[in-house]
């Protein structure tokens, strides 16, 4: 099967501090895959050099047979290419059917009823119907979670950059998560997905990259991977 | 003038007020209309176009010089004013003002607060080649936009009148500030402006261009600065080198208004024109500019983001 995303010897530097170092990984249509390291392993980097927050060194990036390593953020979007943020920042001023409506309209190119439509979809599927109307910036952290990923649905992506939903939640919260994240991958979405919580990343991913000072450490089958003699090491600290 | 039961002393009290209220409000209008642009850029782009008092200045001398060559109603002439503001305002941003913005001083590598600072050092710089460009084409003479209305008033009692071309300015801002209310609310291009506002780098990544967002911002912003321009060259003579006091004004305006409220600078206008008539009505003309000062200084002390800010 040919590759939806494939970026080949990726690397990006801040001054002495690489975040991204000659980094190549793919991803498979329909895949999720999981992104683990230690904190400044350069994951959230990485999530901004694909998004097209951050302009790499040197390397490629490809998205569905085209080259966007120089494709600016708002050009990937329109591609299909959406991200999140671990800590959630919606349109603070404008209600959550604004935000959608953005997405929609920018990012999806929708007009009018089509628009209109998958806002109602969206909405329905991430169980945000009752606060269609609230502003974005007056929702609660678990709603605010949820308006992260319906937001970046209604740019109807191809692949979805997922950044530490799990983060500060209870388990049954993080159960609903997986859950939505699980249906968005069944409604044709391809995730790539960063989590430190590794009940998730084991139970929800299909194949694990690990990362460690913007290097490739393992990829592979999760249980491989978490087990891999690296990834101990640097990692789980044994 | 004798009044049912009042004493002459208290009608004329009441009189003095009525007038000064009045025609505060009216210069509020006046005021809000030159402070909207600036309210726009500063409030929802946060750019500091410190060239927009000059930027009105053109527009008074873009009429003057449309009005020689057609003989035309001075309001007509915003048909031509309005589009070539906007016109330099869209492309001032496009291709001078979005590669020193802050994201793009970011980008750059150069720390946030170096990205605040630059455009307001390319805009100081702006101002003064505009002003020596004005002085160069149409030297220091004070000139004025000739209108039949310049006189003329509306008399509301036998005491009580308002300037017709103040007036016609109040409704002016009035009409702007709900059509751009509308516009920021109701189109697909106004939500972008917002949401490129609220979240610069979540804004691209929804599929908004934030370079062509903030230039057609900086367009709109411009071209309502084209319509005060006019009607400032209306109501009284301007030279190249006017430009600072019209920012001063705008800025008095958006301080008391508030950061990011469009309406704020309605209210903001109105107070600062009230308080400028009453304060010259009360203790002579050269209070006025005090009087407009202390109310600035007052609400920066009890309430620095502005009484309406969001």
């Amino acid at each position: 099967m040919s590759e939806l995303l494939s970026i080949s010897r990726l690397s990006k530097a801040f001054g002495a501090i690489r975040v991204a170092d000659r980094v190549t990984l793919a991803v498979a249509p329909g895949e999720i895959v999981g992104i683990i390291g230690p904190n400044g392993a350069g994951k959230t980097s990485l999530f901004g050099l694909i998004a097209g927050n951050l302009r790499p060194d040197e390397g490629h990036i490809e998205f569905d047979g085209r080259d966007i390593t120089r494709l600016a953020p708002q050009e990937r979007a329109r591609a299909g290419l959406a991200r999140t943020y671990q800590v959630p920042k919606p349109f603070t001023h404008m209600t959550v059917a604004e935000n959608l409506r953005v997405a929609a309209v920018f990012g999806a190119g929708l007009e009018g009823r089509d628009a209109e439509d998958l806002i109602d979809r969206v909405l329905e599927d991430t169980g945000m119907r009752s606060v269609r109307g609230t502003l974005a910036g007056r929702l609660p952290l678990l709603m605010r979670k949820r308006h992260e990923l319906a937001r970046a649905l209604a740019t109807r992506p191809k692949l979805l950059l997922v950044d530490e939903v799990a983060a500060g939640l209870t388990d049954h919260e993080v159960n609903d998560f997986i859950e939505l994240v699980l249906r968005i991958r069944a409604g044709g979405v391809t995730i790539l997905w960063i989590e430190h919580v590794m009940k998730t990343m084991l139970s929800a991913t299909d194949r694990l990259v690990a990362l460690n000072a913007g290097r490739v450490l393992a990829s592979g089958v999760p249980d491989e991977v978490i087990n891999s003699a690296e990834v101990r090491r640097v990692y789980l600290g044994a | 003038m004798d009044q049912s039961g009042l004493s002459e002393d208290v009608y004329w009290a009441l009189i003095d007020v009525a007038n000064g209220l009045l025609s505060g409000a009216m210069l509020g209008g006046y005021y809000a209309l030159i402070a909207i642009g600036l309210a726009l850029t500063f409030g929802v782009m946060r750019l500091v176009n410190l060239a927009h008092g000059d930027m009105l200045i053109v527009a008074a001398y873009l009429a003057v010089v449309v009005l020689q060559f057609i003989p035309i109603s001075p309001f007509l002439t915003l048909i031509l004013v309005v589009p070539v503001m906007f016109a330099i305002g869209y492309g001032l941003q496009r291709f001078l003002l979005n590669s020193v913005s802050v994201q793009s001083m970011e980008q750059k590598g150069m720390s946030t607060g170096f990205g605040l600072m630059s455009p307001i050092l390319v805009t100081f710089g702006l101002s003064i080649v505009i002003a020596h460009a004005l002085l160069g084409a149409f030297a220091s003479d004070a000139r004025i936009i000739k209108n039949s209305l310049s006189f003329s008033a509306l008399r509301l009692s036998e005491d009580l009148n308002v300037s017709t071309l103040r007036l016609i300015f109040f409704c002016v801002a009035v009409a702007i500030l709900i059509a751009l209310h509308v516009f920021l609310r109701r189109t697909h291009a106004g939500r972008a402006i917002r949401a490129a506002s609220d979240d610069a780098e979540v804004a691209p990544l929804m599929g908004i261009n934030t370079g062509r967002v903030n230039a057609i911002a900086s367009g709109i912003s411009l071209a309502i600065a084209g319509v005060a321009g006019v009607m400032v060259g209306m109501s009284r003579t301007f030279q190249p080198f006017d430009g600072p006091v019209f920012l001063l004004v705008a800025f008095g305006v958006v301080i008391v208004g508030g950061l990011g409220s469009i309406f704020g600078s309605l209210v903001g206008g109105i107070l600062l024109g009230i308080t400028q008539v009453l304060a010259g009505t009360y203790f002579g003309p050269s209070a006025q500019l005090v009087g407009g000062y202390m109310l600035i200084l007052l609400v920066l002390a009890v309430r620095p983001q502005g009484l309406f800010a969001r």
